[in-house]
């Protein structure tokens, strides 16, 4: 039912030359515009994705990381059976996600951070009963899988309150107890920090790799915050105009891009800052401080040079921080020295 | 079926959570009931006067036969599905083990079964404040074939409904003009919940007997009335249930459509 790779792991998703057009119609304002463009629409056709192909292991926690309008989202719909894709082969969980059978359905869930399924009017526990009938689940396990979660997103005080006098960062966490009751296989998350402060994103973080780990789900993310990825995913997919851009460790994605050493310098004393633009680009300079950013193989000529002209106190060659780099990607920057 | 039982409970919890417009929107409809029954009351105020072929005692019947009608037949929840399209909350069902449709039906329900009971209130007490003359109908079998036709009438309205609202899927901001047309324009207006259609031109009535409108209101009325009988009674029952299934092909396929039209692209 599953298909295996070489190493015989089973293989949840499989993604085989994907491709999805959007055919959108160009909407001239107003009711009769609209009109207008319902009888005789201008039709523009936009490659979302192109052709991607990737497959991922049960048990495994990826990030799907690139620029807005990259595919990220297009691609987990697909996944989901909300989009039928243009060509390629899609398969998840043995199931062809587009003919979103009852039995795939149950397996798998899908948070998009900025869409809620929790009933705005009435407490969190309501919708938690609905989606016990819907997704059939026994009363037993009903009962231990939603003692688990609230444990552990600790929210057993908020069960009974109405969600919308919730905040932002409880409700996110219900709507995470919601999407999860029915122990999904495979979870497709979008951005599910967004919109969150520095303690909530925590909390959903330390949470989703908890499930992972518990209950040997089968994860895709999708995010913006840095912090996600770098804490959760051990393996990402960079995407940029619907083409994957790099497949793998995060670390390698790191040793790969980092295209720049940074050198901080100690001064012992005042010199002509100036000069060091000549040597490599200037990130920060707070006396006695110096922060530079020099091209890789370049950077022990660099040092040398500053070594040798500038009066330094103190110097080191670092690498360039993570969080650099993943930004570098998400601005969509052109990566050539593809693998 | 447990899912769905779940849902129409829910549902019923939902109706509740906004007391206070629920409130306005029952003495809008108290006020409403009033208004049509002073015109028709004024109008029939001399006894034995008989117009469009309504005494005083029928055409109050039929004023107070709307409420009961309106509240089964046009009370409906399935009019927020537009908007869970063009805000894109629709994949939220797609994504569940359940049909959209079943799924707005029982919600449909759920309304309609709480403003049975309300309709039902307001009834005994408009009934004791107004002390109108009321027909009641005795025979058994008008009374079944009025069920029958409200059941009709509520699948007639609910599939409408459905396909209105599927506009979005094409036009998002479309949602709320489409509703608009049907529910306001052509629903009140050709329904028989303002006036009882049979006071139009015979010509425009005949044409009118093969829209389904009529059997939305008009027509459930007027069986129990005992003003519909033998072969019209039949080819009224003929055309609604044609209607009903016209439309559901036509739904299934419009949103078999839509929902690959649909591309929550952004939304």
């Amino acid at each position: 039912m599953f298909g295996k790779d070489k190493e015989g792991t089973e293989r949840t998703i499989i993604v085989e030359h994907l491709s999805k057009n959007f055919e959108v119609t160009e909407k001239e304002s107003g009711l009769l515009g609209s009109f207008r463009s319902l009888v005789s629409p201008t039709k523009k056709t936009i490659r979302a994705l192109k052709s991607i192909s990737f497959s991922i292991s049960q048990g495994e926690l990826v990030g799907f990381i690139g620029p807005n309008g990259a595919g990220k989202t297009t691609t987990l719909k697909v996944l989901s059976g909300l989009l039928f894709p243009t060509a390629g082969f899609v398969q998840v969980l043995g199931f062809d996600p587009w003919s979103r059978k009852p039995n795939f359905l149950k397996q798998i869930s899908v948070i998009f951070g900025q869409k809620n399924q929790l009933w705005w009017d009435l407490p969190a526990i309501d919708t938690f009963d609905l989606n016990k009938a819907i997704y059939e689940i026994s009363d037993n396990k009903y009962k231990d899988t939603l003692e688990e979660l609230t444990q552990i997103l600790e929210v057993k005080k908020l069960l009974h309150i109405q969600v919308r006098r919730l905040s932002l960062g409880q409700r996110m966490r219900l709507e995470l107890i919601a999407a999860l009751l029915h122990q999904p296989k495979v979870l497709f998350l979008d951005e599910p920090t967004i919109g969150l402060d520095v303690v909530g994103q925590q909390k959903v973080r330390d949470f989703i790799f908890e499930y992972n780990r518990r209950f040997k789900a089968t994860i895709m993310l999708t995010s913006h915050n840095m912090d996600d990825l770098i804490d959760l995913a051990k393996r990402v997919i960079v995407i940029s105009k619907g083409e994957i851009l790099f497949d793998g460790n995060l670390k390698e994605l790191v040793d790969q891009f980092a295209k720049e050493k940074i050198i901080k310098v100690y001064l012992a004393k005042e010199a002509d800052v100036k000069r060091f633009a000549e040597i490599g680009e200037v990130k920060k300079f707070n006396y006695p401080q110096a922060i530079l950013s020099v091209p890789r193989e370049a950077s022990a000529v660099a040092a040398s040079e500053l070594l040798q002209n500038f009066p330094v106190a103190d110097l080191t060659i670092e690498e360039e921080p993570i969080e650099d780099i993943i930004r570098r990607v998400f601005k969509g920057e052109v990566i050539k020295n593809k693998s | 079926m447990n899912k769905y039982l779940q849902v129409f409970k829910i549902s019923f919890q939902q109706e509740f959570a906004y007391r206070i417009s629920f409130i306005m929107w029952r003495v809008r409809n108290i006020l409403q009931i009033f208004v049509v029954f002073f015109l028709w009351d004024t109008i029939f105020y001399f006894q034995g006067r008989e117009l469009f072929g309504y005494d005083r005692e029928k055409i109050l019947t039929y004023v107070f036969g709307l409420i009961f009608v309106k509240a089964f037949v046009l009370s409906s929840r399935a009019q927020d599905v537009s908007g869970e399209i063009s805000r894109g909350e629709i994949i939220n069902h797609l994504l569940k083990p359940i049909s959209y449709f079943k799924y707005w039906l029982t919600r449909d329900l759920s309304s309609k079964v709480l403003n049975l009971v309300f309709a039902a209130g307001e009834f005994s007490f408009l009934y004791i404040i107004l002390k109108p003359p009321f027909y009641f109908q005795s025979n058994p079998l008008y009374i079944v074939v009025f069920l029958v036709s409200i059941c009709a009438a509520i699948l007639t309205y609910f599939l409408l409904l459905f396909i209105v609202d599927s506009i979005p899927f094409w036009a998002p901001e479309m949602g709320w003009g489409g509703h608009f047309l049907v529910t306001v324009i052509l629903v009140e207006f050709l329904s028989g919940s303002l006036f009882p259609l049979d006071i139009l031109p015979i010509t425009i009535q005949n044409v009118l007997n093969f829209t389904p409108f009529p059997y939305l209101i008009f027509f459930p009325l007027q069986v129990y009335l005992g003003k519909i009988t033998g072969i019209l009674l039949f080819k009224g029952l003929v055309i609604s249930f044609a209607w009903i299934l016209v439309m559901w092909y036509l739904m299934k396929r419009i949103w078999e459509k839509g929902l690959k039209a649909y591309q929550a692209y952004g939304r």
